[in-house]
C-alpha cells in the first residue's frame, strides 16, 4: 500500500505570500519530498491590452506590470521601441535612466532583504531594512515625484531631469544607506541564528543553476556569470559600466551576500554618473507610427533578465508585446532545491529568488468536471479579439 | 506582605481572577510595546490587548467539520483554568499565595504545562494540515524545554530545602541571589519560559510564514480569546516564579513590579534579537546544550549539599 501523502498547501492565500501563488509541498514529517507550483491567480491580460493601445499609451501600461520594478519595464519597452524606430535617446537621458534603474534596484533589494528576513522569523531585520528603504523611496520621490511608478521614461528619452541640488540629495542619501548596508552585511554573515537558517540551505550548484536556467542574483549566487548590464550593455551602461557580482556558494546566504554586494555596486555607479553627468537634451522625437519590424529588448531587472519582444506592423499600435519576466525563469530552481529540506525552510527558499507573481502569470487554464483544459495561443488570441470587440 | 483576604475575593477578584487577567493583558501590552520599540516601530496603545480580547469574544466562533465538538470548546477553557489555578500557588504582587502548601512548586509546573498540552490537543483535534503540523511542533517543543525548565526551577528549591513556592520566595533574598549563585539555571528558566509561551525565536509551532497560526489556525472568536489570555496569565505566573526564585524574591507589590518588568525587558530584547529557530534547531539547542548544562549544575548542587556537612567541619574546624 502506498502511504497516504501529507500535502501542506501554501497559497493562494497565505501569510507567507504577499501575492497569490499556489504551492503544494508533500512532506514526510518535516522533510519536504515533493514540491509543485501553480501560478496564474493574478493574470491581468496586459499583453493583450497592449495590442489595443498606441505605443505611447503602452508605456504607461508597461510601467504597471510590476509595482516594485516599474522603471525597468518602461525602460525595456522604450528601448525596444526606439530600436524599432531607429532613434537613439540622448546620452543624458540614458544616464538618467541608469540612475533611476539603479535606485530602483536599491529599493528592490532592500525590500527583498526585509521580506526574506521576515520569512525566516527575523522581524527586527525586516523592520530595520524597510525603514532604511524609505531613504531611497524619498530620493525617488524627490527626483520623479512618485514613490512607486516613477514614470521617468518617454519614448525617445526621459521626462525628468536631475538637477545639481537633487544630485546632492541623492549623494547624501547614498552615504546614509552605505553605512546601513555595511551593518546588514554584518548581520547576514555573522548572526548565528540567522546563519543557521541560511548557510547551506537551498543549495544550488553551478551545474544545476545552469541546467535550470537560473538568472539574476539567484543564478549569480551559484556562480552563473550572467548580467545583461555587463553582457549587452544598454541605456547608460556602456559609458558607466557595473561590475558583475557573483558568489560560488550557491546557498541562501550567498543570495543575501550577492544582493547586498550589488547594493554597493549600485551606490558606486550612481555616484559616478552624478559626478560625470553628460549634458544635453532629454528627448529625441519618435514617430507616431513605428516602422514595421520586430525586436527583442533585454534589460537587467533587480530579479534578473527582463525580456521584451516587440512586433510592429507599421501602425500606431503594436502587433504583439511579449513580456518575459525574471521570476518565471527561477521557479524551477525553487521547486528543485526545495526537495529534501525542512518545511520550515520553504518560505525562505521561496523568498530566496525574490519572487514576483503578478508579472509572470500567462496561461489560461480552464477547469471543469471533465478535467483540465489548456488553451493554446491561437484560441486565446481569438478569445481576446472577441472579448475586446 | 501579609494581607488576609477572604478566599472568594482572593480567587475571583484580587490578586487572582479578574485582577490577574487584567495584569496579564498589561504584561502583554508591555511585551508588545517593548518588542515594537526594539524593532523601531511605534507599537500598540495601552488598551490594545484588552480591545483585541473583547473583539475576539464578540466574534462568531466557527467550529470546523471533522472535529470533536466538545473537545474543541473545552480545550481553551481548560487551558485558561489551568493557568489561573497555577496562579493561586505563586506569590502574585508579593502577596501570600492562596494555595500555600509544601510541594505546590510541582503542582504549579504541571499546571503551567497544561497550556501547551491543550494547544497540542487542539491542533490534533482539527483536520487542518497547518494545525496538525503546529500541534506536532508544539508537543516536540514541550518535550525539549520541559526537563531543563523543571530542573532550573528545582535548583533553588533543593538548596533551600523546601518545595513550597512561598517559602522559597521569602528565603531566596536572605543570602546571595540565585541569579548569581546559579546563573545557568536562571538562563534556562527564562529561555524555557519563552519556549513555553512560544515567543520568538521559539515560535516555530506558530510560525506564520510556514503554518499560518499553527495549532490554533482553526480557532476564532471565544476559543482563541481564551487561549490568548491564558497565555498572558501564564506569562505573569512564569515571570513571578522566576523573579521569586532567582531575583531574591519579593514581599511587596513594588518589588514585584520592578523585578518582573526587568525580566520582561530581557525577554523582549531576546525576542527581537534572533531569527526564528527551526524546530530541529530548538530541540538540538535544548538537548545538546541546555539540558546538559542544567544537569551539570543540578548535580553540582546536590553534591555540594551532601558534601557540605562533611567538608565544612574540616575547613572551619
Amino acid at each position: 500500500m502506498i502511504p497516504e501523502k501529507f500535502v501542506v498547501p501554501i497559497g493562494p492565500q497565505h501569510p507567507a505570500l504577499k501575492e497569490p501563488g499556489h504551492f503544494e509541498f508533500t512532506v514526510d514529517g518535516e522533510i519536504v519530498t515533493n514540491a509543485t507550483a501553480r501560478l496564474g491567480f493574478v493574470h491581468r491580460g496586459m499583453e493583450k491590452g497592449a495590442e489595443d493601445r498606441t505605443w505611447a499609451q503602452d508605456l504607461y501600461l508597461m510601467e504597471r506590470v510590476c509595482g516594485i520594478c516599474s522603471h525597468v519595464h518602461a525602460m525595456a519597452f522604450a528601448l525596444g521601441v526606439e530600436k524599432l524606430a531607429k532613434v537613439q535617446a540622448p546620452p543624458r537621458a540614458q544616464a538618467i535612466r541608469e540612475v533611476i534603474a539603479e535606485l530602483e534596484r536599491i529599493h528592490s533589494h532592500l525590500l527583498w532583504l526585509g521580506v526574506a528576513a521576515h520569512e525566516g522569523g527575523f522581524d527586527t531585520l525586516f523592520m530595520f531594512s524597510w525603514r532604511d528603504r524609505e531613504i531611497v523611496m524619498d530620493l525617488l520621490e524627490a527626483i520623479s515625484g512618485n514613490r512607486v511608478n516613477y514614470s521617468a521614461n518617454v519614448l525617445g528619452g526621459v521626462k525628468i531631469d536631475i538637477s545639481e541640488k537633487q544630485a546632492d540629495e541623492v549623494r547624501r542619501g547614498l552615504d546614509q544607506l552605505e553605512v546601513r548596508t555595511a551593518h546588514y552585511m554584518k548581520v547576514v554573515t555573522e548572526d548565528e541564528t540567522f546563519l543557521g537558517r541560511t548557510r547551506n540551505i537551498g543549495l544550488m550548484s553551478f551545474e544545476e543553476a545552469t541546467l535550470l536556467g537560473a538568472i539574476g542574483p539567484t543564478g549569480r549566487a551559484s556562480g552563473v556569470l550572467r548580467d545583461v548590464r555587463v553582457d549587452s550593455p544598454y541605456a547608460g551602461y556602456p559609458e558607466f559600466p557595473v561590475k558583475i557580482i557573483t558568489s560560488e556558494a550557491g546557498d541562501l546566504e550567498a543570495r543575501f551576500v550577492v544582493r547586498i554586494n550589488e547594493l554597493y555596486e549600485s551606490y558606486r555607479v550612481i555616484r559616478e554618473i552624478l559626478d560625470h553627468m553628460p549634458a544635453g537634451d532629454l528627448t529625441v522625437r519618435v514617430p507616431r507610427r513605428i516602422p514595421e519590424g520586430e525586436t527583442i529588448s533585454r534589460v537587467e531587472a533587480p530579479r534578473g533578465e527582463l525580456l521584451y519582444f516587440l512586433k510592429s506592423n507599421g501602425s500606431e499600435k503594436p502587433e504583439r508585446v511579449k513580456v518575459r519576466t525574471p521570476s518565471l525563469c527561477n521557479w524551477a530552481s525553487v521547486l528543485t532545491t526545495a526537495v529534501g529540506h525542512k518545511l520550515a525552510d520553504m518560505p525562505m527558499i521561496l523568498a530566496g529568488i525574490d519572487p514576483c507573481f503578478s508579472c509572470n502569470d500567462r496561461m489560461v487554464v480552464l477547469q471543469d468536471r471533465s478535467g483540465t483544459q489548456t488553451w493554446d495561443w491561437e484560441r486565446l488570441r481569438q478569445y481576446g479579439i472577441e472579448y475586446y470587440k | 506582605m501579609n494581607l488576609t483576604l477572604p478566599p472568594i475575593i482572593a480567587v475571583l477578584l484580587f490578586p487572582g481572577g479578574l485582577f490577574l487577567l487584567g495584569s496579564g493583558l498589561f504584561f502583554e501590552y508591555l511585551d508588545r510595546k517593548l518588542v515594537a520599540r526594539f524593532q523601531n516601530r511605534i507599537g500598540p496603545r495601552w488598551f490594545q490587548p484588552l480591545a483585541d480580547f473583547f473583539k475576539l469574544l464578540a466574534k462568531e466562533e466557527v467550529i470546523p467539520a471533522g472535529t470533536i465538538q466538545s473537545l474543541f470548546i473545552l480545550l481553551p477553557i481548560v487551558a485558561l483554568a489551568a493557568a489561573l489555578t497555577a496562579a493561586m500557588c505563586v506569590p502574585l504582587f508579593g502577596l501570600k499565595p492562596f494555595a500555600n502548601y509544601n510541594g505546590n512548586l510541582v503542582v504549579t509546573l504541571y499546571l503551567l504545562s497544561m497550556m501547551t498540552l491543550c494547544i497540542g490537543l487542539a491542533g490534533a483535534n482539527t483536520k487542518d494540515r497547518f494545525s496538525i503540523v503546529g500541534a506536532t511542533r508544539a508537543l516536540t517543543q514541550l518535550f525539549s524545554y520541559e526537563a531543563p525548565f523543571l530542573l532550573a526551577l528545582l535548583g533553588p528549591a533543593i538548596v533551600l530545602g523546601t518545595w513550597n513556592i512561598s517559602e522559597i520566595n521569602s528565603t531566596a533574598g536572605q543570602s546571595m541571589w540565585f541569579i548569581l549563585a546559579q546563573p545557568i539555571g536562571f538562563v534556562a528558566a527564562l529561555i524555557g519560559l519563552m519556549g513555553k509561551l512560544e515567543l520568538p525565536p521559539f515560535d516555530a509551532p506558530e510560525a506564520e510564514t510556514e503554518i499560518v497560526a499553527g495549532a490554533l489556525t482553526e480557532y476564532s472568536g471565544r476559543g482563541f480569546a481564551l487561549f490568548r489570555i491564558g497565555r498572558d496569565v501564564e506569562l505573569v505566573v512564569g515571570l513571578t516564579l522566576i523573579a521569586s526564585f532567582y531575583l531574591g524574591g519579593f514581599s511587596n507589590p513594588l518589588d514585584f513590579l520592578w523585578k518582573t518588568a526587568l525580566l520582561l525587558l530581557v525577554t523582549a530584547a531576546l525576542q527581537s534579537l534572533f531569527a526564528r529557530l527551526r524546530i530541529d534547531q530548538t530541540v538540538g539547542l535544548w538537548w545538546r546544550v541546555g539540558t546538559i548544562l542544567v544537569m551539570a549544575q543540578f548535580v553540582l548542587i546536590i553534591l555540594g549539599r551532601t558534601l557540605a556537612p562533611v567538608i565544612a567541619p574540616l575547613l572551619g574546624g
